[in-house]
């Protein structure tokens, strides 16, 4: 009271005591705990202890070594089935069956097969085995998820690219044909491509083409085969101009 | 083997049979023995245990021997914190152990002494004082006296004991069994929490303190925010505090703590 009243008269004539003297109390009592301040509780809360995450018990996570597992018959003979099948298709597509049932698939199945074309289902684990050994082990990142592959001895596109769009539960992820890995793009390309035959015919008729004219020329009179060399020097002399006006 | 277990089996049942003809028909019946190996525990080996001469506790001395004695001040420090000494074996195996401060009086160390030294055979097991003589003294005013006047006369003396410190040490051509019991009842009687504790268990708590530190999960400690004066903490902690990272309050040893 009496210190409250000095504090009061000393702040009247404008002086703030700077140093002000603590008592501490008597701490002779050390038969009970001293009671806790509040902010130091909370501290002492806050800096619990915490032990570390109680370990897996053994045997609840596969081991870091993963075990050599030997093929059983049935992994060895779809292997074998595999190795016919990447030698002797043509095209090997591969595609996604995205929880199709089983009668759209029986459907899609018969309407593939009026091409030629057989659906395969392997398990990806089985597949993935077969690829990193071949050639082929580009393609493996392909086979995850519910896949099926649609193979057939010739490349047929544009039948199996028109099946797909009436089904939508499958989707193209990509392809292999002839040898050539390709992509769902890709195989769409290949499907607007003319066919072989064509290609060849356009090629020979052009070949041809460029041999009949020479020898029309050859069998003409030579007085026109003159003329028309000369044509040619003059207009090689007169240089690129006279050419670009002839152009225009 | 087999075929002399069956004789055995026979030869047995033959003779419940003689026996069973001569007290009654209830009584015939035949017993399965059943044979197996009895493997004895091998025991310890004390060949390397040597018993000093004196293996009796010393007598302690109530007073001590002062060519002027003098009033101290109550110094409770030193009975807070851990303890710097004496707070490992050196030749016993069994100790008690104090888990927390406190002062040991004349009587305490009497009464230790008088149980262990009658209860302990002293061919087969010795016992050795980890502590000091009453040293300390502590003053109190005469009854009926009023206050004030000065400080009273020195009433008794005191050995100040802090936590971990080992009272007494046990060792000799004994199992931690035999000894357990005696020395439970003797650190039940102390005026500190007090624990019968092997070298092994002495160690082994220890290491689990020292790994606690070391898998502490929690990213605050208290040594780094005491230290560091977050939210200007120090304002309510003691010095004290500062030493033993919040492991102590006064002589109380707080368990479970980093």
């Amino acid at each position: 009271m009496a210190a409250t009243l000095c504090v009061k008269l000393l702040q009247k004539q404008g002086w703030l005591p700077l140093a002000q003297s603590v008592r501490h109390g008597s701490k002779a009592v050390t038969r009970h705990r001293k009671p806790m301040h509040i902010l130091k509780q909370k501290i002492m809360a806050v800096t619990k202890y915490i032990p570390p995450p109680r370990a897996a018990p053994p045997g609840a996570y596969p081991s870091p070594t993963r075990r050599v597992q030997e093929d059983n018959g049935l992994v060895k003979l779809m292997k074998r089935d595999l190795k016919n099948l990447f030698q002797d298709c043509k095209m090997l597509a591969v595609v996604q069956d995205n929880a199709s049932n089983a009668e759209e698939m029986v459907i899609l199945k018969h309407r593939l097969y009026k091409h030629g074309i057989t659906v395969r289902v392997y398990p990806n684990r089985v597949m993935h085995s077969f690829l990193s050994d071949t050639v082929y082990r580009n393609m493996a990142p392909l086979f995850i998820g519910p896949t099926v592959m649609f193979v057939s001895k010739e490349p047929k596109v544009t039948p199996m690219l028109t099946t797909l769009r009436s089904s939508p539960h499958v989707t193209l992820l990509g392809a292999c044909i002839d040898n050539t890995l390709l992509s769902a793009e890709g195989v769409l390309n290949y499907s607007k491509l003319p066919s072989v035959t064509v290609v060849q015919g356009e090629l020979v008729s052009g070949l041809t083409m460029l041999t009949s004219s020479t020898a029309a020329t050859l069998q003409r009179h030579p007085a026109h085969l003159s003329a028309l060399l000369q044509q040619y020097i003059t207009q090689q002399t007169a240089g690129p101009d006279s050419s670009a006006e002839e152009a225009t | 083997m087999l075929s002399f277990i069956k004789t055995a089996a026979g030869a047995l049942s033959g003779v419940c049979r003689a026996r069973g003809h001569l007290q009654g028909p209830l009584h015939c019946h035949l017993k399965v023995i059943a044979a197996g190996m009895k493997m004895f525990e091998i025991p310890p080996d004390y060949s390397d245990v040597v018993i000093p001469e004196k293996p009796k506790l010393k007598f302690l001395d109530k007073v001590p021997t002062l060519k002027k004695v003098k009033k101290e001040m109550k110094k409770l420090r030193d009975i807070q914190g851990p303890a710097k000494a004496a707070n490992s074996f050196t030749t016993g195996q069994y100790a008690v152990v104090a888990m927390g401060g406190g002062y040991l009086h004349w009587g305490h160390m009497e009464m230790m002494r008088l149980t262990i030294n009658r209860k302990f055979d002293s061919r087969t097991t010795f016992a050795r004082w980890r502590v000091n003589a009453p040293y300390k003294p502590i003053t109190r005013k005469g009854l009926g006296q009023r206050m004030g006047g000065g400080k009273g006369a020195i009433d008794h003396y005191v050995t100040p004991v802090r936590y971990g410190r080992l009272i007494l040490e046990v060792g000799g051509k004994v199992e931690l069994g035999e000894v357990e019991h005696i020395l439970t009842e003797v650190a039940k009687k102390l005026p500190f929490p007090a624990k019968v504790m092997s070298r092994e268990t002495l160690e082994a708590m220890q290491n689990e303190q020292a790994a606690m530190e070391q898998n502490n999960q929690n990213p605050w400690t208290f040594k780094q925010v005491v230290q560091g004066n977050m939210l200007g903490i120090r304002r309510v902690c003691s010095p004290f505090d500062l030493h033993h990272h919040g492991r102590f309050t006064g002589k109380f040893h707080l368990p479970g703590r980093v």
